[in-house]
């Protein structure tokens, strides 16, 4: 290689730099939308990050556990003396706490992905059978997956809500109940385990650096956190809010056959569609960077996506917009629901298929659409590509 | 013509070419096993996308990583031409074999490997500086017929050529599509991350990644041009490793150019590492000129004009289809069409027959995200899928399933739309070379190649 001079080296690189340059300044082509610097600034996904995890999660998580923490006394108050008052006192609590678990299930990543917050939590339909064998036996494992529909908000629907048809009835499988106290112990048992795993996650959140971790991980790849940020809150939206909610128990997903017993809070009756509508609201307000505590919205997917000039080729709609219309129609069609979801499935339907319905066409726009110009991959591996 | 093909030259850069070839791809299985992604790509898998006519083509279960083996093992013999004419068909069948078992695997460089080492089965890239020479040094021979080389420099210019040509194309030119997607993701680069938030910059990208396709071979060609037309190959691959998870291909093709460079630059190559290794400069000294049989030169020649006619062919045959080629994708393989396509899809199939079954299928119960997320953009595979579920329903007590999908597809920034007729019937299409006449039309015009 001996004529491989310096002088041909350079001559090489302002060659390449003059390529670049020409590149760079191909004027006849038309630009997209100019970038001015706001935009500039809303592409940065540190700024998004930050918004995120200071303005959005760690504040529901800190409200999630304001109202989990009352639910643990009112139980642990019930334990000591079950009676109607102190049933209702755990009841409201409960009822408060699930519907405030709605505004954090979808957040699946750093520290809920890794425990699997949402198999300790909210899986459903409870499975009665198992957990009644795990009441008798006095022990059983906590922690494989079938051991997921025995534990969680679901569990305790069956424990306080669906033992008995009245009042009284269910006090008295706590009091006077041959295995009253082996209840008493699983009751105890099901509240532990939940805020075992909530610590766990809320004090890396708080004391354990990870919102530190996750604002800094700010490459677009797999392991990073808007990359595991999207994924999770894609298939939030998919599997438990669009299918789990509505999909499976109106039958739109399988076979056709309704299965009102597996709405949410089955036993509850009245619930099912408040915790559908607090779940839709938080990831609409997600999606839009609403900050919990201020109202205000901040930098999030919408002005990342905006920042990209996300649109629609064909009439110029901003992608956002599109998006966000879609959940107004979702909202809409919520809004015709009565509370009883399980009585809905059984005598109107159509209505709640519709949903299911409206929620899809949501899907594939944050699954699809979105993801696209964000350049995340849904399904993601590490393998090549080219 | 014929005087041509009589013209010899020195065997140094083939021998270098075959050293560095069989180095990279043993490499390439090494990476490749080291990262499991033999278990995640070949065994894992419940089912796998053979290609068209390949269905014989199965996955060996965990003798895979027997057939890993053998192929690395060939690799390396091939590098150090010892047992070549063996190893380099071994090397070709194993690494043939692996890529036909799944499309979802494809990657160009890959068909790229394949093809040379169809190409080496032919050539005599052990006469010089091998063991099988050092060995038996009749076989040793410093000279070599000149088409021998100047036929793996005609492919690799091929490749660059319609590599640069599919760019051609007024998304890639004139949208900056899909790197004005992809870049952007790269803004939190520490120094120059805030580039990538600069509009320009894809499009700068785009036009010097086609001028540097479209020229790179006659700049390599061309002996004046060709130290500084190397710095370029370093600078443009090092810069799409850097920026795309594209694994080896960069690293391949930054030592294939190497093949361009002189005799005695591949001389002192040689030398250089003879010297590390202590071999005697006598073996070195090869004045010897390789001649084939006669019968089987003629053979051989037959057989490069045919290969070179099918390779300057095929990347054209999607002329042969009616619709866009980015949305079709018939004819989109084995092309060199490379970078062109951000596309991303969700297939949502149903499985119902006229006893009143009916079920939604959860496509992570048949398929790898990988597998998923390829299946769900193309529309070979989408058939495939979609008669595999049939045959899996119809022996789970469904009578004649039929099988229809839900499907979304977004092309370079594009708004999503279905890619399959909804309410076609995919358990009783056929798959064939024929145009498919479920595949929606895209409706709208992406002009050039």
């Amino acid at each position: 290689m001996a004529q491989f001079k310096w002088k041909q080296i350079g001559f090489a690189c302002a060659f390449v730099g003059a390529l670049w340059a020409c590149g760079g300044n191909s004027p006849d082509t038309p630009a997209p939308t100019p970038t001015n610097p706001a935009d500039q600034a809303s592409s940065d996904r540190k700024a998004m990050l930050t918004n995120i995890a200071d303005n959005i999660i760690v504040p529901s998580y800190a409200n999630f556990k304001t109202k989990f923490d009352l639910m643990l006394t009112k139980s642990d108050a019930f334990a000591v003396k079950p009676d109607k008052a102190s049933l209702t006192d755990f009841r409201q609590a409960w009822v408060d706490a699930y519907t405030e678990w709605q505004k954090v299930e979808l957040f699946d990543v750093g520290p809920a992905e890794q425990n699997t917050l949402r198999n300790f939590f909210n899986i459903y339909p409870t499975d009665v059978t198992g957990i009644e064998a795990y009441v008798t036996a006095g022990t059983g494992a906590f922690d494989v997956p079938a051991s997921y529909p025995k534990q969680g908000f679901p569990a305790l629907d069956y424990f306080i809500n669906g033992l008995g048809t009245t009042d009284d009835a269910i006090v008295a499988r706590y009091t006077t109940a041959a295995d009253a106290a082996k209840r008493l112990a699983y009751l105890k048992r099901l509240t532990t385990q939940m805020n075992t795993q909530f610590s766990s996650v809320y004090t890396a959140w708080t004391t354990g650096g990870y919102r530190d971790t996750f604002i800094n991980c700010t490459a677009l790849n797999a392991g990073c956190s808007t990359s595991k940020l999207v994924n999770g809150y894609v298939l939030n939206y998919e599997r438990y809010l669009r299918s789990g909610k509505f999909g499976i128990p109106s039958g739109a997903m399988s076979n056709g056959t309704v299965s009102p017993d597996k709405v949410e809070a089955y036993y509850k009756k009245d619930l099912a569609l408040t915790l559908a509508k607090t779940a839709h609201q938080a990831t609409v307000d997600f999606f839009n960077g609403k900050g919990v505590k201020t109202g205000q919205e901040g930098p999030s997917l919408k002005t990342y996506l905006n920042s990209l000039g996300a649109k629609d080729s064909s009439t110029g709609a901003s992608l956002v917009d599109i998006i966000n219309k879609q959940f107004e129609a979702v909202n809409q069609q919520l809004t015709t629901l009565k509370p009883n979801l399980s009585d809905e499935i059984k005598t109107n339907d159509a209505a709640v298929v519709l949903v299911y319905t409206q929620m899809q066409k949501a899907v594939r726009m944050l699954k699809v659409d979105m993801t696209t110009v964000m350049s995340i991959t849904i399904t993601y591996t590490d393998n090549d590509g080219d | 013509m014929l005087a041509y093909f009589r013209k010899t030259t020195s065997a140094a850069p083939l021998a270098v070419f075959r050293l560095l070839f069989g180095l990279m791809l043993f490499g390439s299985i090494v990476r490749f096993w080291s990262r499991g992604w033999i278990e995640e790509l070949y065994i894992k898998p419940r089912y796998f996308f053979p290609f068209y006519g390949f269905d014989f083509v199965h996955p060996l279960g965990s003798y895979t990583y027997v057939l890993f083996a053998v192929c690395g093992l060939s690799a390396l013999l091939v590098a150090i031409g010892l047992f070549y004419r063996v190893a380099i068909v071994s090397l070709f069948v194993s690494f043939t074999y692996i890529e036909l078992i799944d499309k979802s695997t494809y990657l160009n460089h890959y068909y790229f490997t394949s093809m040379v080492c169809l190409l080496l089965i032919f050539l005599p890239a052990n006469t010089y500086f091998s063991v099988d020479a050092f060995r038996r040094r009749t076989l040793l021979a410093g000279q070599i017929p000149a088409w021998c080389i100047d036929s793996l420099k005609l492919f690799v210019a091929l490749l660059y050529v319609f590599a640069g040509l599919a760019k051609l194309n007024s998304d890639w030119l004139l949208n900056a599509m899909p790197l004005r997607i992809w870049l952007p993701a790269h803004n939190d680069l520490p120094v120059v991350g805030f580039l990538f938030n600069d509009h320009r910059i894809p499009y700068a990208f785009s036009w010097f990644g086609c001028l540097y396709d479209l020229s790179i071979p006659f700049l390599l060609w061309n002996r004046p041009t060709r130290p500084w037309a190397y710095v370029a190959v370093i600078v443009f691959h090092g810069l799409t490793a850097l920026l795309f998870p594209i694994g080896m291909f960069p690293y391949v093709m930054i030592l294939t150019a190497l093949i361009f460079f002189s005799a005695n630059f591949h001389l002192a190559v040689i030398r250089q590492i003879s010297n590390w290794l202590s071999i005697p400069t006598t073996f070195l000294l090869a004045h010897r000129a390789y001649t084939y049989q006669p019968i089987i030169a003629n053979l051989i020649r037959v057989v490069f004009v045919v290969f070179f006619i099918i390779q300057l062919l095929f990347p054209f045959r999607y002329l042969l289809y009616p619709g866009e080629l980015f949305w079709t994708e018939q004819g989109y393989r084995f092309s060199w069409r490379v970078m062109l396509m951000e596309k991303a899809g969700y297939a949502q199939f149903t499985v119902k027959d006229n006893l009143g079954h009916r079920t939604i299928v959860n496509n992570t119960e048949f398929l790898t995200p990988l597998q998923e997320k390829m299946m769900s953009t193309q529309p070979d595979m989408l058939l495939q899928y979609a008669h595999l579920l049939r045959d899996y329903y119809a022996q789970h007590g469904y009578h004649n399933p039929e099988v229809y999908v839900d499907s979304y597809v977004a092309l370079n920034g594009r708004l999503g739309k279905p890619l399959i007729s909804p309410d076609i019937n995919l358990a009783s299409e056929q798959e064939s070379f024929a145009p498919k006449t479920w595949i929606t039309s895209f409706d709208d015009k992406i002009y050039g190649f």
